[in-house]
């Protein structure tokens, strides 16, 4: 749910559903309970792979959103962050010898610490040359970092073996899920608590947040080291899942990929940015599953078919401009009225939450 | 005994004196007012004492503490409370996050134990909550708690401005222009909530102010600028009938130059 | 208000530092670097021309740019297969001024009330359609470039051999930006793009339409972007698909932010300056394999975000720019 909820003055009496109505509630809540744990019982580990990249990628889009959404400021250099955890959390269990649980802590601490470091030295850079700051870090990561073949294995890369008690693909991805379950709930907090408050102010408005008695610096570096933390998780989190990381992968398209699922699964709405990252993770296989899809791309007149791999990249940015201009709110947004009504207020199929503040960004 | 002292602050932007050697005193519980034409330099005055420019020369001086150097958050920590000109509020959150943020000291939880959620931590946002609703209820804002900021007209942004400023639990609240955008009627009753919030609240007031009835009527002392420097100052009903202030208000309008680069200003100051 | 320094003066400054720079490098024997340097960093120039002329006519950061380049080189590839090499330039240029001119119709102008920060994901949006795009038509494989001059004759300059391509390169580069800078100081059409930033309505009286000059700002930036790639990658021999974003855009946009972002002449200076820094830099043994300070893998791209690092921390408004 979008942090800062609220009811529209006309509905502000708090609504009580009927037992019909909680009890409808609770057949669509079992639904997706079913979809999202019992579902994946029954499906090869080759998809079960897939759906805890999907999970994976959830976090991945929560981490992103403590910046995009709630600072304001943007990342395009985020598949840095999540690789710094890949490769921090497959070195310490396979060159360390330690435990999966010690590679995960890890690399959330090195996720944080890294954001912690480039978040300090930009920190007087804001708005689009942040974003180019980023930008160049994530480059640095994919050609300078993760070539150091001490830590990552160079282009051989690195062996990240499941955890023990987690060996099969359905028990990791229940892992997994318990992850971003926790994920969720830090975020939900955080944004229930002063510390989330004073991000979306000093988003808005540094000066007006800053005569509240936020330290705008402070409480800017605080969001850069939770995202951090999350993106270095969600990393260790995929290294494992595929029980393999090299280098290749963590690279500009894909730090583009991430802004893209944020931007379309909607700033600051969870249940959103959950889709967002599910629904580009899947891409590749909703592509084959969909029936019909083949003829409609046989009739471009391309070379060669597009590959399941390519697919997000055409069609995610399509889906990114056309959600910038007709639903700036993105998924979570158009999903509002379903999400508040589960979450047991009336069915409003116009609320649409907060409307956006134009936001004073960088002048020059 | 002054709460708040400005000595002697000067500060340039460019070419231009925008404050030469200004300085104030606000005692306990006293009500000042700073009136001056436009582009006389009182926004930046206010600018210097909550922090956000930083004085060429001079000194600022806190319940005996100088706070010249201090950033701007750790003022309103000491309890500097201030509104803005076009209104300082998170215009994308309801009034009453907006009550709540501005409670961002009062909190008594740790950042961790927020985010994790602890039974602490829920006790103490309980306690914000609740204080919102007084605020909220004492300013005639009770119906408008959860409606967003953005789009309520503008004369109730100002009361709502002022419920958030409270909010921060100041001992001096520094005004810009609280009356800007409302009637005589409601300037009026501007006055008599001022009053009260004083003697309730326990505050030192300033407030740069245009509307002179408003002035006359609640202030204890007033201040005088002009080109940036202090014309005069005294008891309400004196610096009125003075004649530089007469001359000041009548005569020509302020430098176009001056007034532009005023607006500039106030667009580009950041949080440091 | 009053700048620290004129934009001339600035210029000048820039100019001074890379001549002095070019002269050092002479003195102390490393011509070689220097020629790479050059050749380089006039191709980061012709990029970075482009984006400061988008960032000063419409305030986006184009993160598209350097994909202006990367499709104009696929259609080089494209039609100089089947025939003339000349012919093929000309229609790579003019696929990067349509891909700028559908950029700016589709995407910027429906954004235009938008937070810049939002326009600057929608142009990386763009950027990486395209690359998925030529992933998908082409594939990862990279693909060659005829160069103009085959025979790879060379000339020597100060003891450097100089292939026909870079010399070809340098003085046209060169040429180009003598060239648009006459457009901009000297042309109706040219000082209206410049001053539409600053005055949209005066821009009217001159009796051009502020959204046609926008249309033909984005084609003029791409066919930059474009001719950038064209003359520089052919050098390189090869190219494959976002060639032009990973290799090109960071170094051009911090050279367009050395330039101080709204400066065409400081931008085109500081992509030279930009190029013969990393040229030496990587050349030096130091930061080379068994150096005390040896980088791993691409050692530009460490430098590129050192040198971005320190302009945007201790300069914000860069080092040619002048102050807001």
């Amino acid at each position: 749910m979008v942090p800062a909820t609220v009811e529209p003055a006309a509905t502000a009496g708090r609504h009580r559903p009927s037992a019909a109505g909680w009890g409808l509630r609770g057949v669509v809540w079992a639904a997706l309970a079913y979809l999202v744990l019992v579902f994946p019982l029954g499906r090869p580990a080759t998809t079960v792979i897939l759906y805890t990249t999907a999970v994976c990628y959830g976090i991945v889009a929560l981490s992103l959103n403590v910046l995009l959404g709630y600072v304001g400021q943007i990342s395009l250099g985020h598949q840095a962050f999540v690789g710094v955890g890949a490769f921090t959390s497959a070195y310490v269990v396979t060159e360390q010898g330690q435990s999966f649980w010690v590679g995960v802590l890890a690399a959330a601490a090195i996720g944080g610490g890294q954001a912690l470091v480039l978040g300090g030295v930009s920190l007087r850079v804001r708005g689009l040359y942040f974003a180019l700051i980023t930008l160049s870090y994530g480059l640095v990561a994919q050609d300078n970092i993760f070539q150091i073949e001490r830590l990552t294995g160079g282009g051989a890369g690195q062996p990240a073996p499941k955890p023990q008690g987690f060996e099969t693909e359905w028990r990791y991805y229940y892992l997994c899920v318990g992850f971003l379950a926790v994920v969720l709930y830090l975020d939900w907090r955080m944004m229930r608590s002063k510390s989330g408050r004073a991000l979306l102010a000093l988003r808005e408005n540094p000066r007006v947040a800053a005569t509240f008695g936020i330290n705008v610096r402070l409480a800017t570096l605080f969001a850069f080291v939770v995202s951090g933390v999350f993106a270095g998780l969600g990393g260790a989190l995929i290294a494992h899942n595929d029980t393999f990381v090299s280098p290749d992968p963590w690279n500009f398209n894909l730090a583009l990929v991430f802004v893209i699922m944020t931007v379309v699964g909607g700033l600051r709405s969870r249940p959103g940015l959950v889709i967002g990252g599910a629904f580009f993770a899947l891409l590749p296989y909703l592509i084959e599953q969909i029936p019909g899809f083949d003829s409609l791309l046989e009739a471009i007149p391309a070379p060669r078919d597009l590959s399941p791999l390519i697919a997000p990249l055409v069609i995610g940015p399509l889906l990114l401009i056309v959600n910038l201009i007709r639903f700036p709110g993105g998924i979570g947004q158009q999903l509002r009225p379903i999400t508040r009504w589960l979450a047991g207020h009336r069915f409003d199929l116009h609320d649409r939450g907060l409307k956006e503040v134009q936001i004073t960004d960088v002048r020059a | 005994m002054s709460v708040l002292e400005a000595h002697d602050l000067s500060i340039r932007f460019g070419g231009v004196q925008a404050n030469l050697d200004v300085s104030i005193a606000v005692g306990e519980l006293e009500i000042v007012g700073v009136i001056g034409p436009n582009g006389a330099g009182k926004t930046t005055l206010f600018n210097m004492i909550t922090g956000f420019y930083t004085p060429d020369s001079g000194r600022i001086v806190y319940r005996d503490t100088e706070i010249t150097g201090m950033a701007v958050h750790e003022r309103a920590a000491l309890g500097l409370a201030r509104t803005f000109q076009n209104v300082g509020l998170v215009k994308g959150a309801t009034v009453r996050d907006n009550l709540v943020t501005a409670q961002y000291l009062q909190a008594d939880y740790g950042t961790l134990s927020g985010m994790l959620g602890s039974r602490h931590s829920r006790a103490g946002e309980r306690q914000l909550r609740a204080r919102a609703d007084t605020l909220a209820d004492m300013l005639g804002l009770g119906d408008l708690l959860d409606t967003q900021v953005a789009g309520l007209p503008y004369g109730t942004l100002k009361r709502v401005e002022i419920a958030t400023v409270l909010a921060t639990d100041p001992e001096v609240l520094l005004l810009d222009e609280p009356s800007s955008g409302m009637g005589p009627e409601e300037a009026h009753q501007l006055g008599d909530t001022l009053l009260t919030l004083r003697d309730e609240f326990e505050l030192s007031i300033v407030m740069i102010e245009h509307h002179v009835p408003l002035v006359v009527r609640v202030c204890d002392y007033v201040y005088c600028l002009d080109f940036g420097q202090m014309l005069t100052h005294g008891l309400p009903h004196d610096v009125r009938s003075h004649p530089q202030v007469v001359a000041a208000y009548l005569g020509e309008d302020p430098e176009p130059e001056v007034l532009a680069l005023e607006a500039q200003l106030e667009s580009l100051v950041e949080t440091d | 208000m009053g700048g620290l320094f004129s934009e001339r003066r600035s210029l000048l400054i820039g100019i001074g530092a890379t001549v002095a720079l070019v002269v050092f490098l002479i003195v102390v024997g490393e011509e070689k670097s220097l020629v790479i340097g050059l050749t380089q960093g006039s191709a980061y120039g012709m990029v970075a021309l482009g984006l400061a002329l988008i960032y000063k006519s419409s305030g986006v950061f184009n993160f598209a740019q350097g994909e202006f380049g990367t499709v104009a080189l696929y259609v080089l590839y494209l039609l100089d297969i089947k025939g003339n090499y000349w012919l093929a330039i000309i229609g790579a240029l003019a696929a990067a001024g349509l891909m700028g001119f559908a950029t700016e119709r589709l995407v910027v102008r429906p954004l235009f009330e938008a937070p810049r920060v939002i326009l600057l994901v929608a142009t990386a949006g763009v950027a990486l359609l395209a690359i998925g795009v030529e992933l998908w038509f082409a594939d990862a494989q990279a693909k060659p470039v005829a160069k103009a001059f085959s025979r790879n004759d060379r000339i020597t300059v100060f003891d450097v051999q100089i292939t026909d391509q870079r010399l070809w390169l340098i003085v046209t580069l060169a040429a180009l930006a003598v060239l648009l800078g006459l457009f901009f100081t000297r042309t109706n059409l040219g000082l209206a793009i410049i001053g539409a930033s600053q005055e949209p309505t005066a821009t009217e009286l001159v009796g051009i339409s502020v959204r046609r000059l926008s249309s033909f700002t984005w084609v003029l930036a791409a066919v930059l972007g474009g001719l950038a790639a064209v003359i520089a990658i052919p050098d390189l021999g090869s190219f494959g698909p976002g060639a032009m974003t990973s290799n090109y855009l960071i170094p051009a946009f911090t050279a367009a932010v050395l330039g101080g972002m709204t400066s065409l002449p400081g931008a085109f200076v500081g992509g030279v300056l930009i190029g013969i820094i990393q040229s030496v830099a990587t050349s030096a043994p130091l930061f080379q394999d068994g150096g005390e300070l040896a980088i791993p893998g691409v050692p530009s791209t460490l430098i590129v975000f050192v040198v971005l690092l320190v302009v945007l921390v201790a300069r914000p408004q860069g080092l040619l720019g002048k102050r807001a």
